[in-house]
């Protein structure tokens, strides 16, 4: 199957899948966010180029926001 | 990709090059409005500036009997109550009794600045926050405000300004902390509205042009006077724009009790700022802790929430994607003209190289302006003037939600709720609320005196406002606000009684603020098991809960729904501002243990406090702190016959979709629900029996949720904190607090 | 406008001199013998070479400041007027040079106006006043 979790739910993976994808995919817009896949720490500068490997588990915390 | 829509998206908006310093002016016949004061009281008082953060004083002030007084700050309060939102609850208690009435004389304004306000170092340190029982709610209010007032309060000498009593005639309450009086005031001649009134006052009190910055004045407006829904603006001068700028005390109807006391005005005149006026005992570690976080600012607020830009407003594009963005009413989520009102038109709009701090020293500085706008409606068309924000809370209410999309329009409303002194999140809580009754035929054009409150018109919108400042039409009905709207429309029989109350969206008769809650179960709690009502400046966990995933289960969101009110709880303690908490964030913040809670700023908060009193304090004395006023609130509530479970009910729009239409926008979500969570399978039911079962499903899991944040917050299941929890707190210490638990069975 | 400009072919960072242009700013303009609260710095890297932190009047700190206590003098050089400066030290926060700078003994910051006392003390006359056009002031 090529699918990884994304906060838990199913998404499609793609060969070549990057962390931008991902937040795309599923709308991420909000700046202020703590990626990891697979536990590990995507620094913001790797968005464009971090790859996604199949069956990974990526975590897109966002931190809070509102007034 | 950014997630902010950058100018090269939208080639045809140009930036606004509008020259600042030109504006309406307003200060014709000063010297006749002042010559009109007639001076009904002096009293002379020892300036003095606070050691260690306080003065350890409060001025007290009676606008009826015309008495005023000092009233020394003692220890315990201290020790029990910190500051700011604490001190106003202990002098309020004290003033009022559980037979009370919002417009009783005995009914109380106190502003408190809090033990770190005025700091000019660390970013967002110059909050007042005030406390009165609201007309709204018949409880409690506390609402967190910037503007000078504050501050220059506390460096002429005074903690807190506490103020009881009703006058007969419209008075001015000048305080001058530079020479050690005070003067009462009856001021017949001055308008009332704020833009003008403020921008008159601060003239007619400096004594010359550097002495402006000097003062700050605490208004209100024509609708608060007709309307609960009054809001209180205090003032600062703007040196570069050369006029004054207004943020805002909106919640709870402060406003309507201030015009209710027939104060028109609060002025101080404060000593010029410096950098120690507080007189910390390490001012070295606050220079320190502040100069990192305005090079933080400097280096991480361009890739991150651009607040010097745009403010709280950058957030609505976002709130739009996540389908967050109330719409209608709160119907639905996001909309497809939201680019038009996007943040990308406000950092156009609003006037840039300029510093837009409320306070001295805020480099997150996001009480941004729009200048050069020309009015289209109401007494003041024609006039050209400056626009406080828009805020995303104005955005979202004014706007989305009673589907304004018309940024200039937006801008418009937004001027008249301040001028006019009512609060811009209930009024478009309350305007959306209309205009669904309208698209429901519970109102018509008939039953609104002629309005026609069809979503996105603006004119009419405006029309109702001006209708609220005059006290006449509907307007004054709809300044009642929507607790209040709907048992009139229930009793003239306008309308389903159930969708009249499914979708009227207050919770102890506050409107709720800007936030989709449906989607986020931590959320209905984050809003309706508030002390005050539902405003999302105790916890805000939509993210936690619906996009991260963090809180699975009842106890994590229980967790959530303990620590975030009280860290919330702990800025209106002190003075400080919420939004240099997360709106900006250290670079390595993601590899900490705990990246939502911010741990660097946390520490950073604790640092000044240690600094401020010498003290050294950690995060558990933080919660300790906390949570004795919460309790304290909350036991408040209860003494003035609220504060249980049964004021903790949400209304169900807040909580799933109450119509048709609304479920078959996310029926996906919907279906899905019913699936894996419910254990039915929707292709066997029609709509209104998978809406039955949704609805079920979700007011069931929200009974759950109380069950367990009553049980983590040391409350018996009616809501009521237990006797243990109050002992653990010393809250013992006074016992009408025990008799009260004991009597609802804490 | 007035901008202070250094020589780094003829500083020679400390190597044959006693930082007389610090010594000078901190004695002469501050009345402090501590060089370390001049209003530039030339510090000794350890590959042998210096480096400079100069002001160069960009007048970012103009637009930070809200007590508008600082402005161009005639020479187009930011000037602190100490009487409004509300010692927030956003502007020490936001100079990108990290040459605007307080003294832990005092309320107000300082930093460098452009005054040429560093050009007379500098024995390699590295440090020189230049004219150049004022910039555009940014939004930040």
């Amino acid at each position: 199957m090529n699918t990884i979790l994304v906060n838990g739910d199913p998404l499609e993976w793609k060969d070549g899948m990057t962390v931008r994808d991902v937040l795309t995919l599923k709308r991420f817009t909000f700046p202020m966010l703590v990626i990891t896949v697979n536990d590990n720490i995507i620094d913001r500068k790797r968005y464009d180029t971090a790859l996604i490997p199949n069956d990974a588990s990526v975590k897109v915390v966002h931190l809070m926001s509102g007034g | 990709m950014s997630s902010h829509t950058t100018e090269t998206d939208y080639p045809k908006f140009q930036r606004c090059e509008v020259d600042f310093t030109q504006r309406t002016e307003y200060l014709d016949g000063l010297e006749a409005m002042k010559a009109a004061h007639k001076v009904l009281k002096e009293w002379t008082f020892k300036p003095s500036l606070p050691q260690q953060g306080y003065t350890n004083r409060t001025l007290y002030l009676n606008v009826g009997t015309l008495e005023v007084k000092e009233k020394a700050v003692t220890q315990q309060m201290k020790d029990m109550f910190i500051g700011g939102r604490g001190f106003g609850m202990w002098y309020l208690w004290n003033a009022i009794t559980p037979k009370t009435k919002w417009n009783d004389p005995e009914n109380e304004i106190i502003i408190t600045p809090g033990p770190i306000s005025g700091i000019t170092q660390y970013p967002g340190s110059g909050k007042s926050l005030v406390v009165a029982l609201s007309p709204e709610t018949e409880i409690p209010i506390d609402s967190n405000v910037g503007g000078y007032f504050g501050p220059l309060l506390k460096f002429s000498g005074y903690d807190s300004l506490e103020i009881q009593g009703k006058a007969e005639q419209d008075l001015i309450v000048f305080i001058d902390g530079q020479k050690g009086l005070l003067r009462i005031e009856e001021a017949p001649a001055e308008p009332l509205d704020s833009h003008v009134l403020a921008e008159i006052l601060t003239r007619m009190y400096a004594e010359n042009d550097a002495d402006r910055v000097n003062i700050s004045v605490v208004s209100s407006g024509a609708a608060a006077e007709h309307s609960l829904i009054g809001m209180l603006n205090f003032s600062w001068f703007d040196k570069r724009r050369g006029c004054i700028r207004l943020k805002q005390a909106g919640r709870g109807g402060i406003g309507t009790i201030f015009r209710n006391k027939k104060i028109k005005a609060l002025v101080i005149r404060g000593p010029e700022v410096k950098g120690d006026m507080n007189h910390p005992v390490d001012q070295e570690t606050i220079a320190k802790t502040g100069i990192k976080l305005h090079q933080e600012l400097r280096s991480n607020d361009p890739v991150q929430c651009l607040m010097r830009r745009n403010g709280t407003a950058h957030i609505i594009e976002i709130m739009d994607a996540y389908d967050l963005l109330p719409t209608h009413n709160f119907q639905y989520g996001s909309h497809p003209e939201v680019h038009k009102i996007a943040s990308y038109v406000w950092d156009q709009r609003c006037t840039q190289r300029t510093t837009d701090g409320c306070w001295y020293g805020c480099s997150m500085a996001c009480a941004k302006g729009a200048d050069g706008v020309v009015l289209q409606t109401g007494p003041y068309k024609g006039h050209r003037v400056t626009v406080d924000g828009p805020e995303y809370e104005n955005a979202a209410g004014l706007g989305s939600n009673c589907g304004v999309f018309d940024p200039e329009f937006l801008l418009e409303l937004n001027f008249y709720c301040d001028t006019y002194g009512i609060c811009t999140i209930t009024y478009g809580t309350l305007c959306a609320f209309v205009m669904e009754c309208y698209q429901r035929g519970i109102l018509n054009k008939e039953r609104t005196g002629g309005l026609e409150m069809t979503w996105g018109n603006a004119l009419d919108d405006l029309a109702m406002m001006h209708q609220m400042a005059q006290g006449e039409g509907f307007g004054k009905i709809a300044g009642l606000g929507v607790k209040r709207m709907k048992a009139l429309f229930i009793a003239n029989g306008w309308g389903d009684a159930a969708l009249i109350n499914d979708i009227g969206m207050e919770n102890k008769g506050l409107e709720y603020s800007q936030y989709m809650s449906k989607e986020s179960l931590a959320q209905q709690g984050g809003y309706a098991l508030t002390n005050k009502g539902p405003q999302h400046d105790e916890a805000w966990l939509i993210f936690m809960d619906m996009v991260n995933k963090q809180l699975p289960t009842f106890e994590d969101k229980a967790e959530a729904l303990y620590y975030f009110p009280l860290w919330r709880t702990w800025f209106g303690l002190y003075g400080w501002c919420k939004l240099p908490w997360n709106d900006v964030a250290p670079s390595d913040n993601a590899k900490t243990a705990e990246p939502t809670k911010i741990p660097e700023h946390v520490q950073n908060y604790l640092d000044i406090v240690s600094a401020m009193t010498g003290k050294k304090i950690t995060s558990e004395d933080m919660l300790r702190q906390s949570a004795r006023v919460y309790n304290f609130q909350r036991i408040f509530n209860i003494r003035m016959g609220k504060g249980l479970r049964l004021h903790d009910h949400a209304p169900y729009r807040s909580q799933g979709p109450v119509t048709k239409e609304e479920y078959e926008s996310r029926i996906e979500r919907y279906e899905k629900e019913l699936r894996d969570q419910v254990g039915v399978d929707p292709t066997t039911m029609s709509l209104e029996e998978k809406m039955a079962a949704t609805r079920k499903y979700r007011i069931d899991r929200y009974e759950k949720l109380v069950d367990a944040v009553y049980t983590r917050r040391g409350w018996t299941l009616d809501g009521v904190p237990t006797q243990a929890r109050i002992q653990e707190l010393g809250l013992d210490i006074f016992p009408e607090l025990v008799e009260i638990v004991k009597a609802h069975g804490g | 406008m007035r901008q202070l400009r250094i020589d780094m072919g003829k500083c020679d960072a400390g190597r044959t001199c006693q930082h007389e242009c610090e010594e000078a700013c901190a004695i002469k303009v501050f009345k402090l013998d501590s060089p370390e609260h001049a209003a530039l710095h030339i510090r000794e890297l350890a590959d042998g070479t210096g480096q400079a932190i100069l002001c160069d009047q960009c007048g970012d700190c103009v637009v930070v400041c809200p007590a508008d206590a600082l402005r161009r003098n005639k020479m187009g050089a930011v000037v602190l007027d100490k009487e409004l400066c509300v010692g927030c030290y956003t502007c020490i926060g936001f100079c990108e040079k990290g040459i605007f700078e307080r003294n832990p003994e005092w309320l107000v910051p300082f930093k460098c106006i452009s005054c040429g006392i560093c050009v007379k003390a500098c024995p390699h006359a590295a440090l020189e006043i230049v004219d150049v056009p004022q910039p555009e002031y940014r939004i930040i």
